[in-house]
């Protein structure tokens, strides 16, 4: 980024930082603050440790430092500008979880567009928020997006702010479905045919009041459901596309299923031998690949962490970390919704070294080598993103 | 001070009771009154044998055993020994926690008389009664549910415990009752070790140096050997292999101390938690959880005269004669 590009960006963000006025988080004084200014170093350095009073009004300090990015703290403490972390004396912190399309299983950041890796990760925040709104009934959630290539979650709901780093990653491990090998481990164990006779049998019923065993419980239910209405030989043939189920194994599921229904709907593993069993054990594999929120681990384990700031400009994309309605999120698109207003309505010309295309408000704009005229907010894109150099008007 | 006090000292209620009675602990150390002994032992016999009951069958009376925690916490701040602290709040916890089931279970009077606790009573004292519930309509239920913080909050370690393994229901995890036993004793270790160890003033200090070194030299057990190259449940002394039965039987189930011998035992013999829990079999869930807590054998295996002294000394045989501690009687037989 050469100059020239750096003072119009920096020029443009004091703009758009004197046009809105940015919600702050609450117990903003309790928070550090932290901010990477545009430099002409190539290496970024954070400034941070500050406290609010260090920022004085944060809208006046936007528009007078206008810096590149701006973080805020998850953590709350007693003395936020103090410079280490046991002087700050923690209180407690949100609990942030952060999806970033980078980390997504599937995602290829060389090949796929900007756009469908936000598409991939906006799939992976519904899978995310179906835990933090259906198994943790979460209140108090703030979702975000965060300007650059993913969303974060911030809960602030007051049971969960003084958890440690662990109970953090057993919380981290429940959405991403880690650790689960067996489906023995979502069951209860009852002993039939008396305690301490010599081999007693074990009856494993899945756990089914939420979390994982119900999502296994679940897929099983589907699937007595659809195979219940077929006949004998549609049945089983369908039970044997499951790996592992022979002839033999499909037969004894179909039988359980029409005449056992409820045993196995109730998640009684033993309901047709060894062999629901087998088909919980598949769909348990499937349920943490289908319903699992590949959630950046660090980012929630980290009580410290700084988060951007909701409403500030990501300085490597020129487009607002955005907080969005729950009733809005179906509808959000990023790069039409998160494009700053103050972006919109002028053309700009850069340069661009190659030739690009760039998908921003709804349309494909194609960016020819050399020096352009394109709409502010894709030259801002480009530029921010470090694709092209602002040339001269 | 009641009955309720002197079996659950830690409680708000028993503070208070101490706090109104304006009593003085600098003069009742000075004294020598019978509370500083039963605080003794209160610390000894936690950091030694797991439990902070009484070893012998002649009960102090309620107002001794009151005053012997706070007394017992200042002797555990003096106590030179690593992690000292935090075996003593597990072991008032495990004694605690047994008190708790057997008052909850058998809803039997409690044996200092009184009425005898109830599980909501023990869910308002650690402020949990807003975070635990029932299926309503039961009057005897057999799962709870915990509020999901609160259940990170005091879960074990252990893999049983690992929330992705959970129900998880809008918010609240459900727990058999036992394993509510389980986090209340955690909310006791958790109030027990809140604070320690003190900062203790000299004038308290000084007059307790000679109990602060008889715990001391409780726990310094240096004689036995301590390393070992294998484990061979075959060589165990009589004791342990009764110990260990009794682990992996359905029916019985191990007293504190009984369990703490056993797991300190293996400890002892380089057996981390997992693989003290697998030569066991998973039976037993809370040596499981004390197994877990070791600490690499951290807290040395009583000898046979401790075992004794707590009743776990069982079927000894003729190598017994010879040798003072199980540790020596296997290396013995290891030969
Ligand atoms: S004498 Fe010692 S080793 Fe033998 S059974 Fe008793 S406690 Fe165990």
């Amino acid at each position: 980024m050469n100059q020239r590009t750096r003072e119009y960006l920096r020029g443009r963000f004091g703009d758009h930082y004197r046009r809105v006025s940015v919600e702050l988080p609450p117990a903003t004084d309790r928070r550090e603050w932290g901010y990477i200014p545009f430099t002409s170093s190539e290496g970024t350095t954070m400034v941070r440790h500050k406290s609010a009073f260090d920022v004085g009004d944060l809208g006046t300090f936007l528009t007078r430092e206008r810096p590149r990015h701006v973080y805020f703290s998850a953590g709350r403490y007693d003395d936020p500008g103090a410079r280490s972390m046991n002087e700050k004396g923690w209180n407690e912190s949100d609990l942030v979880f952060d999806l970033d399309a980078d980390h997504l299983p599937g995602v290829d950041p060389e090949e796929d567009s900007y756009a469908s890796m936000l598409a991939t990760c906006k799939e992976a925040l519904e899978r995310l928020l179906v835990f933090l709104e259906e198994d943790f009934g979460f209140d108090d959630m703030t979702v975000v997006f965060s300007g650059g290539r993913g969303y974060h979650v911030h809960v602030r709901d007051e049971s969960v702010r003084s958890l440690d780093r662990d109970q953090r990653r057993e919380v981290v491990d429940f959405v991403r479905g880690l650790g689960l090998e067996d489906v023995s481990q979502l069951t209860t164990v009852e002993t039939v045919a008396g305690m301490g006779l010599k081999n007693p049998v074990e009856k494993r019923t899945l756990r089914t009041d939420g979390g994982w065993g119900q999502r296994v419980q679940s897929r099983l239910v589907a699937l007595a459901d659809e195979v219940r209405e077929m006949d004998e030989e549609a049945g089983v043939a369908r039970l044997q596309e499951f790996e592992g189920i022979g002839e033999k194994g499909a037969t004894t599921l179909y039988n359980a299923v029409t005449n056992n229904y409820e045993q196995v709907a109730a998640g009684n593993l033993e309901a047709a031998g060894q062999y629901t069993r087998k088909l919980a054990q598949l769909f348990l594999e499937r349920a943490v690949v289908e319903d699992g929120a590949p959630i950046d681990e660090p980012v929630t384990t980290d009580i410290n962490r700084l988060i951007r700031l909701p409403g500030s400009l990501h300085g490597g994309s020129g487009l607002a970390v955005t907080r969005i309605a729950r009733d809005d999120l179906d509808a959000f698109d990023p790069l039409v919704d998160a494009v700053p207003e103050t972006f919109v309505d002028h053309d700009i010309r850069v340069d661009s070294p190659v030739e690009r295309t760039v998908e921003l408000q709804g349309e494909t704009h194609n960016i020819p080598e050399g020096i352009a005229t394109v709409r502010e907010c894709v030259g801002v894109h480009l530029m921010a993103r470090g694709d092209a150099e602002k040339a001269s008007e | 001070m009641d009955a309720h006090h002197a079996r659950y000292p830690f409680f708000e209620s028993a503070r208070q009771a101490v706090g109104e009675a304006g009593v003085d602990l600098v003069t009742l150390i000075r004294e020598g009154h019978p509370a500083v002994e039963r605080g003794r032992e209160r610390v000894q016999r936690a950091l030694v044998a797991g439990t902070v009951e009484q070893a012998s069958d002649q009960r102090v009376d309620a107002r001794t055993e009151v005053l012997s925690y706070p007394i017992a916490r200042v002797l555990v701040s003096l106590v030179d020994a690593p992690g000292a602290v935090e075996k003593y709040a597990a072991s008032e916890a495990t004694t605690a926690h047994e008190r708790f089931v057997e008052e909850f279970e058998r809803g039997r009077q409690s044996t200092l008389g009184g009425d005898p606790l109830t599980l909501d009573a023990v869910l308002r004292e650690f402020d949990l009664a807003s975070v635990v519930r029932s299926d309503g309509t039961d009057t005897d239920p057999t799962e709870y549910r915990v509020a999901v913080g609160t259940y990170l909050d005091l879960a074990p370690a252990g893999d049983d415990w690992r929330l992705v393994t959970r129900e998880l229901a809008d918010g609240w995890v459900t727990v058999t009752r036992r394993e509510l036993y389980d986090l209340l004793e955690r909310a006791v270790e958790r109030r027990v070790a809140d604070g320690l160890p003190l900062t203790v003033p000299e004038e308290i200090a000084d007059p307790l140096a000679a109990v602060v070194s008889e715990v001391e030299s409780a726990l310094a057990t240096a004689t036995y050997p301590r390393s070992f190259d294998r484990v061979d449940p075959g060589s165990f002394p009589p004791c342990m292999q009764a110990l260990l039965d009794r682990a992996r039987s359905d029916e019985e189930s191990l007293s504190a101390a009984g369990r703490f011998a056993l797991v300190s035992f293996l400890g002892a013999l380089g057996m981390d938690g997992e693989a003290a829990t697998t030569l066991v079999g998973s039976a037993d869930e809370s040596l499981a959880y004390a197994a877990d807590r070791l600490d690499g054998g951290l807290y040395p295996p009583p000898s046979c005269s401790t075992m004794q002294a707590y009743d776990v000394c069982i079927d000894p045989d003729d190598r017994c004669a010879t040798i003072d501690h199980p540790l020596e009687y296997y290396a013995e037989a290891l030969e």
